[in-house]
């Protein structure tokens, strides 16, 4: 159980976090100053230490270091005891089970942080690192901290964070220094090989004059900067941005930044379904990451298309949502409601028009070159293709230009025996007068749907959008819809309100009748369980007693107990609400006591 | 809720799990040795206490150490050097006896007042040098001045050493005590006897006239960190210098021998050999104990044996070998380094649960 730890905010793995001493510490951060060590036990017996608030006492441990063999872990090692004051315990990648560590999902005992001795061989090998991350943070309650020491520089210590790290020291910067060896972001340099000093951090900028203790300083400077841009992007939701960019720097960080986004379970379960941040597609890895993916999926087999029209596929546009960007203007016009829009872009897929504000499609923004990797077409061709296996449509037409949108459709019409109709002549541009008229030519003889039918349609799909194939209709049979797209309200045939659309997020926000309505269906709900109390504003950790475990931050959550029944927006993923014992699970919005 | 104790160790279960450990490495080595070969022979210089003398060293052969057979020291890669089948008759032991005089003849001026024989074992076990054999080769070397030859402490008896002193030897008993810690001796580097049997073994040879014991100690078993293993070792060599019938203390620094566990966690970035720094440092904080106090570190300046920044190494190296000769610890004024801030960071930050800071 964790007094002395709480986290406060989240962006994918990593955490922004206190640990809450008589001096609370920022994470991720360096735990130098605070950590104190009762000692090896490989060395000596040790005294149980007192331990007090002002330092993170680590427990009398046995640390086994790299290469250790798993039968020597089993049999020395340590049974942590459970103390008052804040602690730390030292397990290895491989050991973490061996230790008696409370089950996760059992957090009333246990230490408030963990030290992984090993952590050391795991830098510079993608793979290690993220499996010992991975198998140790999954070993260990979710609001306790993870600490690696002697192995941070300011270069690799965004990715440790990244990757779930909370805390570090300063010692591999230290010894560096003492090497002479002067630290960036971006790389080791030998101080002797510095024609000039590229940090402004000392107001020395002569290397001849800069010696290895200047470096010293320098380096744990440079590293505590480092953090510093951590957890500010921690905080923006703008980390892993960073990340694609910074990695690039050292060729294990990105195969590391690679290798955690094929752990799928461990990233997908810790990122949220929203962001008010831009998400920020410039590298080629930003269509492995969770956000992009999440939507390719979700939109491939949850989503389902209910128009009866043609299909008009078009290319995206720079201005979000797409239906206010001056192209799609002139889409429209040509379409008139004759036809169900779906636009095709990189990295996201393809974006049904029902979903053009969830995010993260209204949210990211790409480089646009015209330039089409293969692996971008490869991929939104993928994604076309599950997506028109699962809808059928009376006709597609595809209002595309030449730049990689027109190979894409092709590949997709002939792996698919469709038959498809180009309205973009070759070379030409879906904006010229040719194209738009040959468009609105093309849909010549169709039928508009109504404005009740798009709105009832928008608010299924994002329905099935966020809780699961079919959730739309079983949540919204007999309803009606008001205000004006895109904050299309839901009400029952009694004028009731039970949803409304939240424009920023593409997401629906409940009411308390709307949450009834929800338990009573048979679309999948998400519930938190509570204990006898009547939550107001937030629901913290404590007194959450189960939560589902496809919940994720930014959910709309049940929240329900003994005595309340209420709604809300999750705060924490569903297994993270179940281990913790500190934080806001849950952020109520409406809740009614009974 | 577990008991509040730090006291977790249990020495079978740890035991089993090194030996079980130590085997499956050890079943890696396939090579195999004739028996009528020493393992290895060497001339050289030794400090004892009648002044530094011209030396034999011999390692013999005999069939190799029956604790390693089931198991043995983490850090020791000797066993794979014996024979299979693991016993080696008198007569092949006396060939390699012979082998080594013909070295000697061959290459030192004229016999070595000092003899030192190792067995990768005991020497004094009966189940691998036979009492036969071992008066033979008391007789043989009845004309030197001084034989070390090694043994564990429960077989150091009386009349196994006045075999040798009868001869007109001085007979001294190298025992591997590795560190005076017991705890550090079981649970590091998995040898199975306390500081208690080697004062007994000590107390044994005070009692014979021209007996007494050369203690050797390892400096940094595996799993203890560079400050750790220096402050052992410091505590060591004072232990074994006030246990009267130990004359001399060897302290050595662990190198990283192939198919043990040292190698394993080596390989794996989770080892590393100790600073020669930390040799200096502990010579020069024991000089002024009642001891011979010498380090021979084997293999220095490689990333498998003791090292510093390699710039270094061989001047550091140097000057332990001359306070082994002199015991001087002004020696070590002398040498200086810009990487000995990065080990008194070291020693300084390393700790059970980030070691090794540095390769």
């Amino acid at each position: 159980m964790t007094d002395y730890f709480e986290i406060h905010a989240r962006d994918g793995a990593a955490r922004l976090g206190e640990l809450r001493l008589s001096e609370s510490v920022r994470t991720p951060g360096l735990v130098d100053d605070v950590l104190s060590d009762a000692g090896s036990l490989w060395a000596a017996e040790r005294e149980l230490p007192k331990g007090d608030e002002s330092a993170l006492t680590v427990l009398p441990h046995r640390g086994f270091p790299g290469g250790t063999d798993e039968e020597v872990q089993q049999s020395f090692a340590v049974e942590y005891p459970d103390v008052e004051f804040p602690s730390a315990a030292v397990v290895s990648s491989e050991s973490a089970e061996f230790h008696g560590i409370p089950e996760p999902d059992d957090p009333e005992t246990g230490a408030d942080a963990y030290i992984v001795s090993d952590a050391r061989s795991a830098i510079g090998h993608g793979a290690a690192l993220v499996e010992a991350v991975v198998s140790v943070r999954e070993a260990i309650p979710a609001d306790t901290a993870l600490i690696f020491s002697g192995v941070a520089t300011p270069r690799n210590v965004a990715l440790l964070a990244y990757a779930g790290v909370d805390a570090f020291d300063a010692s591999r910067a230290i010894i560096k220094g003492t090497q002479g060896k002067y630290l960036t972001s971006e790389a080791e340099y030998f101080l002797e090989d510095l024609e000039e000093l590229p940090s402004p951090l000392s107001e020395e900028t002569d290397p001849e004059a800069f010696d290895r203790e200047d470096c010293v300083e320098h380096n744990v400077a440079a590293l505590e900067a480092e953090l510093s841009i951590v957890r500010q992007r921690v905080r923006d939701g703008r980390l892993r941005d960073y990340i694609e960019g910074q990695a690039r720097h050292d060729q294990w960080l990105t195969a590391a930044m690679r290798e955690l986004d094929d752990q799928w379970s461990y990233l997908e379960e810790r990122t949220p379904i929203l962001r008010e941040a831009d998400l920020d597609a410039s590298t080629s890895d930003a269509i492995r990451r969770v956000e992009i993916q999440r939507f390719a999926d979700r939109v491939t087999s949850r989503y389902r298309n209910r128009f009866k029209n043609p299909l008009v596929l078009t290319p995206c546009s720079a201005k979000k949502p797409y239906s206010e960007s001056q192209s799609h203007g002139q889409f429209h016009d040509a379409i008139q409601w004759r036809a169900h829009q779906v636009s095709m872009t990189s990295p996201i897929g393809v974006v049904p028009q029902e979903l053009e504000t969830t995010y993260p499609a209204q949210h990211y923004d790409s480089v646009v070159t015209g330039r089409w990797s293969e692996d971008e077409k490869q991929f939104v061709a993928t994604v076309l293709e599950r997506y028109l296996e699962r809808n059928q449509y009376p006709r597609i037409v595809a209002h595309v230009p030449d730049e990689g949108y027109r190979d894409i459709v092709e590949r997709v019409e002939e792996s698919l025996d469709l038959n498809v109709t180009y309205t973009v002549a070759k070379g030409a541009h879906p904006t010229d007068e040719e194209s738009i008229a040959a468009l609105s030519s093309e849909l010549s003889g169709e039928l508009k749907y109504s404005k009740r039918e798009r709105e009832h349609n928008t608010v299924r799909a994002i329905a099935d959008y966020l809780l699961g194939d079919g959730a739309g209709d079983k949540l919204f049979t007999d309803i009606q819809t008001t205000s004006r797209y895109p904050k299309i309200q839901v009400r029952d045939s009694e004028e009731t309100q039970l949803a409304t659309m939240v424009r920023q997020y593409g997401t629906l926000s409940f009411t308390l009748e709307g949450a009834k309505q929800w338990v009573e269906s048979d679309a999948p709900v998400k519930r938190v369980k509570i204990d006898n109390f009547v939550p107001h504003g937030s629901v913290l950790a404590p007194g959450i007693v189960d939560a589902d475990e496809n919940i994720r931050v930014g959910d709309e959550v049940i929240v329900e107990g003994p005595k309340a029944f209420g709604v809300g927006r999750a705060e924490m993923f569903g297994t993270e609400m179940v281990e913790s014992t500190r934080g806001i699970g849950a952020e109520i919005r409406h809740v009614e006591e009974r | 809720m577990s008991t509040p104790t730090p006291e977790v160790y249990e020495q079978g279960k740890g035991m089993d799990a090194h030996n079980q450990v130590m085997r499956e490495i050890r079943s890696e080595k396939e090579a195999s040795y004739d028996p009528h070969q020493p393992t290895r022979v060497w001339l050289d210089e030794d400090n004892t206490p009648d002044g530094v003398k011209e030396s034999l060293t011999i390692i013999l052969n005999t069939g190799g150490c029956r604790w390693a057979r089931a198991g043995g020291c983490t850090m020791c890669g000797y066993v794979a050097e014996s024979v299979d089948g693991g016993s080696v008759s008198h007569d092949a032991l006396l060939d390699q006896i012979d082998v080594c005089l013909s070295h000697e003849a061959e290459n030192a001026d004229g016999p070595a007042p000092l003899i030192k024989i190792y067995t990768s074992g005991s020497f004094l076990d009966e189940r691998e040098v036979g009492a036969e054999t071992r008066r033979a080769i008391a007789e043989t070397f009845g004309d030197r001045e001084r034989i070390v030859l090694e043994s564990l402490p429960d077989f150091v008896d009386r009349e196994k050493l006045t075999d040798f002193t009868d001869e007109g030897l001085q007979a001294d008993i190298a025992i591997g005590l590795e560190t005076a810690t017991d705890r550090v001796r079981h649970d590091c580097v998995n040898k199975y006897f306390d500081f208690a049997d080697f004062e007994d073994a000590c107390s044994t040879a005070a009692e014979v006239e021209n007996a007494g014991i050369k203690a050797y100690l390892l400096m940094k078993p595996p799993f203890l960190s560079e400050p750790e293993a220096v402050e052992d070792m410091i505590s060591s060599i004072e232990r074994c210098a006030d246990v009267s019938g130990c004359h001399t203390v060897s302290m050595n620094p662990c190198n990283v021998q192939r198919y043990t566990m040292v190698d394993e966690l080596h390989f794996r970035d989770g080892y590393r050999p100790p600073w020669l720094w930390s040799v200096a440092h502990v010579l020069e904080e024991t000089a002024d104990v009642d001891s011979i106090v010498v380090s021979d570190p084997v293999g220095h300046g490689s990333d498998r044996g003791a090292h510093n920044c390699k710039e270094c190494d061989d001047l550091v190296q140097k000057a332990i070998k001359d306070f082994d000769l002199r015991q001087d610890p002004s020696v070590f004024e002398q040498v200086s380094c810009e990487c000995e801030a990065t080990w008194d960071a070291v020693m300084d930050l390393e700790r059970g649960y980030n070691q090794p800071l540095t390769r």
